[in-house]
């Protein structure tokens, strides 16, 4: 009974607009056209075969293992510094989150501004070769701006869901783990992470999601340039359906990503519990 | 907790059902209102004020109510359009591109044949087989801009840019200027939009100088037509070339920035800009004043001083305004319709036309001249014939994938021959769908 709102909320906006768009992807529907022609599977076909689509998508799997990796490793390393008492550890805090309450689109271009003027006069102030160009008009560099604006939006997020994890570990447990002469190194791997995997398995899947889904920061930082090198897929998929106006592509491509990031996840999520343990 | 949390979703469900009643009692509430009240999508951002004291002096005139909807930054008109449409909510008139109205006018359009304005737009209205489909809003146009007085002070000299008539006459000026201390005279954008669309388009558009024209050597390409074989693009190449061997950007042509760019030309550190009259507003911003010299010479193909796309730039009646015929009452139409005379007859709204919005009106009756230079440039340019009108149609996406190619030719990443096989590709594409 208690369900039921939540039911109806889920089915009106998650189930009825899937399946609603499984049947776009079997049109050839422009948008606007008053009809929509079944065309059978026929887009899942032109999708199979839309090399710009597929390295659209490798490049995003790149981009997420790159940003979750350092999003996650940089988080977990804040959170340990910042709950051992250091002083002033709130102001760091509150510090190391604020990128994630500026939005995706603002950051974008704040640091489209950053690489393409600040660093540039940089560069050419202090002659380091690095910066003298700027890093959006290069495709390697380019890629790697997205994934440090990336990593500097969302590791704030992650880093405060560590500390909830550290703060709430057992004090008797690793108390008990130093008098049995577990120290430095040994007692981080054998007793902090095992206790931590809780947190970790939540903070690997939000930046997974996160980030196969990115499009704000796509956008506004890169605009998917130079020359269409950056496109991550959710913006191919945009470009799809609304620049070349063929939504039921699009929306097959879209298909394609949905069950890529469920895959992902549901395994990530497996593999996570399987290492749990009970303190 | 889970207690919490259907709370929650039930508190949820009864404020968006309140708003949904809301809503519904409001479009009911509408339906009533008189049919004169109609809604207006602007898509040019910069004259959204401008129209909102259009439609308040028409209000004050007639009673009738026109609301502008402004199409934000950077979202695209035609998506803006399809969502409004798909809402069960279409604007009475939109303003798009006519490539928009291209592919839309069959199944939304009001036939504006018989309309009184169609007389004063020598020809400019969008027409389709024969039947007027669209209002045009305003004429625009689009060359290398230039700043005069940067000219004459680098060469201390004055120099008469109608003598540059040719690639060759401008190759030599762009010498000239290097030699006498102005490195890289050419501003040279990344954007996609503008190397796609507003500098590869002078390939079609320059085909005979009109759209049908256009059409012609568009179809031609997507019938296989090699651009290697076709004069305006090796001309093209070679202009742009030219262009981007004095950029200012040139040892990083990608790390260009549009706003610096204008400011380069405002203060005369740069002296051309291939663009279009709508960077005026940005000039401004950079510092340029209306009455210094800046305008257009065109982006000379080739070396014929007669051709006529080294003797006038492009400037074509452009943001066509498209009624609604579907969801759209007969009153609302004919209440749009209304309004649309009123643009062109109504000696308040010509003026703030042109004072206000700062366009160039498509109708031939409107007394009033532009402030801007540019503007002013157009307005001179086509009273001595030195413009032609072609504007070239192509599908929604051609401006961002040829614009990529673009951004990969300026960069270095690739040669004028895969440039060509992109720009083949393209279309052959396009013939087969």
């Amino acid at each position: 009974m208690f369900a039921l709102p939540g039911l109806v909320f889920f089915v009106c906006v998650v189930v009825v607009p899937f399946f609603y768009g499984f049947y776009l992807t079997l049109t050839d529907w422009n948008g606007m056209n008053p009809v929509k022609t079944f065309v059978g599977f026929s887009n899942y076909v032109v999708t199979l075969h839309d090399a710009a689509f597929w390295s659209s998508m490798w490049l995003t799997i790149k981009y997420v293992f790159f940003s979750v990796l350092l999003i996650n490793v940089l988080a977990f390393l804040l959170a340990y510094l910042l709950t051992n008492g250091m002083k002033g550890q709130n102001v760091f805090r509150g510090g190391f989150f604020t990128p994630n309450l500026i939005g995706g689109v603002v950051l974008g271009f704040i640091w489209e501004f950053i690489f393409s003027r600040v660093l540039v006069s940089f560069g050419k102030g202090t002659g380091i070769a690095l910066f003298t160009s700027s890093w959006l008009s290069d495709p390697t560099k380019a890629f790697w701006a997205l994934v440090i604006v990336t990593v500097w939006q969302l590791t704030g997020y992650m880093m405060l869901i560590y500390i909830a994890g550290f703060t709430s570990m057992s004090h008797d447990v690793l108390e008990a783990a130093s008098i049995d002469g577990a120290t430095g190194w040994k007692r981080m791997r054998d007793i902090i992470m095992p206790l931590m995997v809780p947190s970790i398995v939540i903070c690997t899947f939000f930046s997974l999601s996160r980030a196969f889904m990115v499009y704000d920061i796509n956008l506004t930082l890169t605009k998917g340039g130079p020359y269409d090198t950056t496109r991550l897929v959710a913006m191919y998929v945009y470009d799809m359906a609304f620049k070349s106006r063929k939504y039921g592509v699009g929306q097959a491509e879209a298909l394609f990503l949905f069950l890529l990031v469920a895959v992902v996840s549901i395994i990530q999520v497996q593999l996570g519990r399987s290492r749990e343990v009970e303190a | 907790m889970k207690k919490n949390i259907a709370f929650l979703l039930v508190a949820a469900l009864a404020i968006t059902s309140a708003f949904a009643n809301g809503k519904s009692e409001e479009t009911a509430s509408s339906a009533k209102e008189p049919a004169a009240s109609i809604t207006f999508l602007n898509s040019k951002g910069e004259v959204q004020v401008a129209l909102e004291d259009l439609a308040k002096a028409y209000e004050k005139q007639t009673g009738n109510h026109v609301e502008i909807i402004a199409c934000g930054t950077g979202e695209v008109p035609y998506t803006k359009v399809t969502t409004m449409y798909n809402s069960g909510n279409a604007p009475t008139i939109s303003m798009l591109d006519q490539t928009d109205v291209y592919s839309l006018y069959k199944d939304y359009a009001v036939d504006l044949s018989n309309e009184k304005w169609v007389a004063q737009t020598n020809g400019s209205a969008l027409t389709i087989d024969g039947k007027v489909y669209g209002f045009p809003f305003c004429i625009e146009g689009r060359g290398i801009i230039y700043n005069g007085a940067a000219i004459d002070k680098t060469l201390k000299h004055h120099v008469d840019l109608g003598t540059i008539n040719s690639y060759s006459s401008f190759k030599s000026l762009l010498e000239q200027l290097r030699a006498a201390g102005m490195k890289n005279p050419v501003f040279l954008a990344k954007e996609d939009w503008s190397l796609g669309a507003h500098q590869l388009g002078f390939i079609y558009d320059t085909y005979d100088g009109t759209t049908a024209g256009s059409a012609k050597i568009i179809n031609q390409l997507e019938n296989g037509l090699d651009p290697l074989t076709y004069d305006r693009f090796n001309e093209f190449i070679k202009t742009f070339d030219l262009l981007s061997q004095y950029n200012y950007y040139q040892a990083d042509p990608l790390g260009a920035d549009y706003d610096e760019g204008a400011m380069l030309l405002a203060d005369g550190t740069v002296a051309f800009w291939p663009n279009g009259s709508w960077a005026w507003p940005n000039l401004a911003e950079g510092g340029a004043t209306t009455d210094q010299d800046f305008g257009f010479i065109p982006f000379f193909l080739g070396d014929d001083t007669s051709d006529f796309a080294n003797t006038g730039i492009e400037a074509a009646a452009t943001k066509v305004l498209m009624l609604d015929k579907v969801q759209a009452s007969a009153g609302q139409q004919q209440a749009a319709k209304d309004f649309l005379n009123w643009l062109v007859f109504d000696p308040t709204a010509q003026k703030l036309l042109v004072t206000d919005a700062n366009i160039i009106p498509a109708a031939k009756n409107n007394p009033n001249k532009p402030l801007d230079p540019l503007g002013q440039n157009i307005v001179t340019r086509m009273a001595e014939g030195k413009t032609y009108p072609s504007c070239f149609i192509a599908p929604s996406d051609h401006w961002s994938v040829i614009g990529a190619a673009m951004q990969k030719y300026l960069a270095g990443k690739s040669s004028k021959d895969d440039l060509a096989k992109s720009l083949s590709a393209y279309w052959v594409a396009q013939k087969t769908k």
